[in-house]
């Protein structure tokens, strides 16, 4: 974990582009975090998000090609990197580490 | 696509993004756009997309612009110029400065008047979710009874029915004497509910914070007066003596508070709790429904919405008096407390309510006399232009681009503005006592953030605003014809005289305004009001300490003051003496209301005299007599009216008849009165009963209201030559008349002055404004009249030499200015007329505006326009032409 921390929105943006494979452009990453955590975000913070990931090497990303919609411009496609990858190992595992170490109930108020 | 998002924000997107990034975050955006289009709600895609393009405006899209670098320099560079240009020509420099200054410094005046005025109450978290409620009877079309007051129970009933409702706190300022023994004092103690403090954002800072008032021992101070009654020592646990009724009552200081903020409706130094109100109310006034009191805000949650709770609210009431009033009658309603200070169609409360067009007027004052400072310095810098246009062609011929030259002005003019702003502000602070002595506008400058945001503001709106025209003239000139030395186009000589024209306008404007509002107030203050008040002193009386019914209060206060006026009348300089329930200057005189014999609702204001009280104020009788000192018969059944009483009671011959309801007491009208304008000049005279006895009165009325109270004070006329004899006579025969109680006296002058204190500081503050702006505006033509000389001193010079007279001479230069004058004094006069017609409109007596305002301040700002040109020509007139002939 040292090295890369990243933040909340990130890890859910970098969660997006691993889930959605190839097909991961900004609007598409909008609408998966918008079905399973139910947050509409704005489309241009996914864009600064994307932006800082990439720096970092987290992903990477590639000009699809020409579409009819959206008046001809072509998707930025997103795909995770192999650091990227390996981040959301470590958050996942420390999480994981974390959470088998709570007792199976809770007990507050008692 | 069908439908394409608006043109300017994509280009804009297109001009600033990075080219890489371009083409997705447009096509993303694009698609963003379709799907609301797709959704049918054009708008809100037109509104998101501009909004996604200005958030995307952020470090890591922007492109890299060329060329920053080289700007950066040249700005500095700029700078320095600027700077050089201000110390060359330092006259220049300080018409310029001084004039935008001036206006900067008025701008800050007014402007924080009217901004302090549009942020009463706003200071509370929760203001925008606290209402006020108000009580509307309406029995017939004259017959309404409007009040901002509400009965007590109206707390509980709307706590207690609506989940909406939050809290519902009452206040209700009392007027008791406070202390022990020697030491008491008349201070207001308010009245109010326990969750008052979680209600409003007055800061308790010392003792129990959380509820300082729940037992109804309690009671909480404002730390001037914690200072005030026990000096450095800790207030909390203290005991406070208030009397009550007719018990002294000891009350525990629990907390402390901020003193309230002048910006606030609700003022108060000491409150005790309402839990208080069954021990000095009885039942009945607890429940009843046409008794109004205290003052009931409610709070309502963060999602509520107030229209639920007042139609609910009628329901609720309607329930309860279903019986009594008929539908319509009795109406409820909700005023935001932001509302409450500039909202005159709701009746004044606790607080008195401003006037939210005199706040609008100010505010747009303030901004015409900033924007008269900008054009002041447009036209001065436009006239330099000639002088720069040298500078400017060199420049031109050595490469320098339009766009460099522009920013190169315009350096200049930010520079100034800049430090227009410092002398400004700096200024405004130091002449800030003054002008809230001047004017009593008790503003304060208290430096805020937002504060640095307004000024930074205001250096770029000025500088940008007054510079930009004269940046492009000169940065437009043909090289080859400022080289070659030729003049300039007759289309910018018209602009600039356009200029003039306006800013002479708006100076003519605010001088004929001023004259208006200062005539206007010297009539109303001036005007024969039927009665003589001058160096008439009214000392309010004091009941026996003892006396606890209402008619007993009065006369036992009568009494005392009949044992004062024997002590007074030994001295040789007090005269008149009377006495009376209310004395001119306020607008409290008592109202009844009764139903006449014929089963009309009838209103009538009333007075409570003894019979000196009409000589001291030299009241006329138009018919019929006065008062007899000593009749017997007067004291008990005689009555006299004022003429718009005859009037309105339809009393053909008033003289020995009596007043149209057989419920009155035993009595008969023995004369009638002048209309003496008994209020303010606001208001016609309005109808006016006046008896010795109140009982007549009292026993046939159904209405009563106290708008001051009828406790009688003492009246007379004072001829000595120091108005502090006034106050050594008193206070020897005071205390042993009134021992304990407070002497408390006021000139009546000084009461009517009060009357009009909104639209003396009103007169007043347009009066700086004015003054302010002659100034700008003075230095705006003494710096043209001084280009123009400088460009003719050769034309002067042959002129004399051909043999023309120094007026002539004069004349060829006064002229232009004399037209334009002219012509600024001709758009002046219809916005005067019409604005000044709305102001008068307040008033019920008001003069007319004549011509001869008009006249005189067309020859006011001629003779200084004649005054400021002169001052200057004259001497170039004067000068040997040898001199200037010489010059090259």
């Amino acid at each position: 974990m040292r090295g890369e921390h990243i933040g909340e929105l990130e890890e859910l943006v970098l969660l997006a582009v691993g889930s959605l494979l190839d097909k991961a452009y900004a609007v598409a990453i909008l609408d998966v975090i918008k079905q399973s955590t139910n947050r509409t975000l704005d489309v241009t913070a996914i864009h600064a998000v994307l932006r800082r990931l990439e720096k970092k090497g987290l992903v990477s990303s590639s000009m699809g090609g020409a579409t009819a919609e959206r008046g001809g411009r072509r998707k930025r496609y997103f795909t995770l990197s192999q650091s990227g990858r390996q981040v959301l190992d470590d958050v996942m595992s420390v999480r994981m580490a974390l959470y088998n170490k709570m007792p199976k109930l809770t007990f507050a108020g008692i | 696509m069908s439908k394409h998002p608006p043109r300017w924000a994509d280009r804009f997107l297109e001009w600033y993004c990075h080219p890489d990034l371009l083409e997705d975050i447009q096509g993303d955006l694009y698609e963003m756009y379709e799907r609301k289009i797709a959704l049918k709600r054009p708008l809100l895609a037109n509104m998101l997309f501009i909004w996604y393009v200005f958030r995307s405006f952020r470090p890591g899209a922007i492109k890299k612009f060329q060329g920053n670098k080289n700007s950066i320099t040249m700005t500095g560079n700029n700078f320095k110029i600027a700077f050089r240009v201000m110390l060359r020509d330092k006259f220049n420099t300080f018409l310029n400065l001084g004039g935008l200054a001036i206006g900067v410094a008025c701008f800050i005046l007014l402007g924080f008047f009217a901004k302090r005025e549009l942020s009463f109450d706003r200071f509370h978290a929760k203001s925008d979710k606290i209402y006020r409620v108000w009580l509307k009877e309406v029995y017939a079309e004259d017959k309404i009874f409007f009040n901002s007051t509400t009965p007590i129970r109206f707390e509980n009933l709307l706590e207690e029915h609506f989940g909406e409702v939050e809290t519902a706190v009452q206040l209700l300022p009392q007027n008791y004497l406070v202390g022990r023994g020697d030491d008491r004092d008349n201070e207001v103690v308010t009245i109010v509910s326990p969750e008052f403090f979680e209600v409003f954002d007055f800061q308790l800072t010392k003792g129990n914070s959380s509820q300082p008032l729940t037992s109804p021992g309690a009671m909480v101070i404002s730390e001037s007066h914690a200072v005030k009654y026990f000096g450095s020592d800790d207030p909390i646990g203290r005991v406070i003596p208030v009397e009550i009724g007719d018990e002294i009552r000891d009350f525990n200081v629990t907390a402390v508070f901020e003193d309230i903020r002048t910006e606030s409706s609700i003022q108060f130094n000491m409150a005790i709790s309402n839990v208080i109100y069954p021990e000095i109310f009885s039942q009945g006034t607890m429940e009843a429904w046409f008794s109004i009191a205290p003052e009931t805000y409610v709070l309502i949650g963060e999602s509520s919405n107030i229209s639920t709770v007042e139609a609910g609210m009628q329901e609720v009431v309607m329930g309860y008096l279903s019986e009594e009033v008929e539908e319509g009658v009795y109406n409820i309603g909700f005023q935001p407390l932001t509302d409450i200070h500039l909202n005159a169609d709701i009746p004044a409360g606790i607080a008195p309510v401003g006037n939210r067009d005199y706040v609008y007027i100010l505010g747009a004052i303030a901004i015409l006399v900033l924007v008269i400072a900008c054009v002041n310095y447009t036209t001065l810098s436009i006239g330099q232009s000639l002088k720069r246009s040298g500078e400017v062609g060199i420049r031109k011929v050595m490469g320098a681009l339009k766009g460099s030259l522009v920013n190169q002005y315009l350096s200049e003019s930010l520079l100034t503005a800049l430090f227009a702003l410092i002398v400004g502000v700096g200024a405004s602070y130091l002449l800030l006592p003054i002008f809230n002595d001047l004017t009593q506008a008790n503003i304060s400058l208290q430096f805020e953030t937002w504060h640095i945001g307004l000024y930074a503001g205001l250096i770029i709106i000025m500088g940008i605003a007054s510079g930009i025209y004269p940046a492009f003239i000169l940065s437009r000139l043909n090289v080859t014809a400022i080289l070659r030395g030729s003049g300039q186009s007759k289309r910018n000589h018209f602009i600039r005289k356009g200029m003039v024209v306006f800013q002479f306008m708006i100076t003519v404007f605010l001088i004929t305004s001023t004259l208006i509002m200062n005539n206007q107030l010297r009539y109303i203050q001036g005007k024969d009001v039927g009665y003589n008040y001058s160096a008439t002193v009214s000392v309010p009386l004091y009941p026996d300490p003892s006396a606890s019914r209402f008619l007993e209060r009065l006369k036992t206060a009568a009494d005392k003051g009949e044992l004062l006026k024997e002590k007074l009348s030994l001295y040789p300089e007090i005269s008149n003496i009377g006495k009376g329930s209310h004395v001119f200057g306020t607008s409290g005189w008592a109202r009844m209301a009764f139903t006449d014999d014929n089963d009309v609702f009838r209103r009538f204001r009333y007075l409570i005299v003894d019979a000196s009280y009409f000589s001291t104020f030299d009241i006329k009788m138009k018919a019929g007599r006065g008062f007899e000192d000593g009749s017997s018969l007067d004291e008990k059944q005689s009555v006299i009216i004022n003429q718009a009483a005859a009037d309105y009671f339809g009393l053909k011959s008033p003289v020995g008849s009596k007043l149209p309801s057989r419920e009155f007491g035993e009595h008969s009208i023995i004369g009638v009165t002048e209309n003496f304008n008994f209020t303010s000049l606001h208001n016609e005279v309005e109808p006016l009963v006046i008896s010795q006895d109140p009982m007549i009165i009292f026993s046939g009325v159904s209405d009563v209201g106290f708008g001051d109270s009828p406790v009688p004070k003492l009246v007379f006329r004072y001829e000595g030559s120091s108005l502090l004899g006034v106050r050594e006579i008193l206070d020897k025969e005071w205390e042993t008349t009134f021992p304990g109680e407070e002497l408390n006296f006021t000139f009546v002058e000084d009461d009517m002055q009060q009357q009009y204190a909104a639209e003396n500081r009103m007169s007043r503050l347009v009066t700086v404004a004015t003054i302010l702006s002659i100034i700008i505006a003075a230095l705006g033509l003494l710096g043209l009249t001084v280009l123009v000389i400088n460009s003719k001193v050769k034309e002067i010079g042959i002129r004399k030499v051909v043999g023309a007279s120094v007026f002539t001479i004069f004349w060829s230069l006064a002229r232009s200015f004399s037209t334009q004058l002219i012509i600024g004094i001709a758009l002046s006069i219809p916005i005067t007329w019409w604005l000044m017609t709305d102001w008068l409109s307040d008033f019920a007596y008001r003069i007319n505006i004549g011509v001869v305002t008009f006249i005189i301040s067309a020859i006011i700002s001629a003779v200084i326009a004649l005054l400021v040109i002169s001052f200057h020509t004259l001497r170039a007139a004067l000068v040997n032409p040898v001199k200037s002939l010489r010059v090259e």
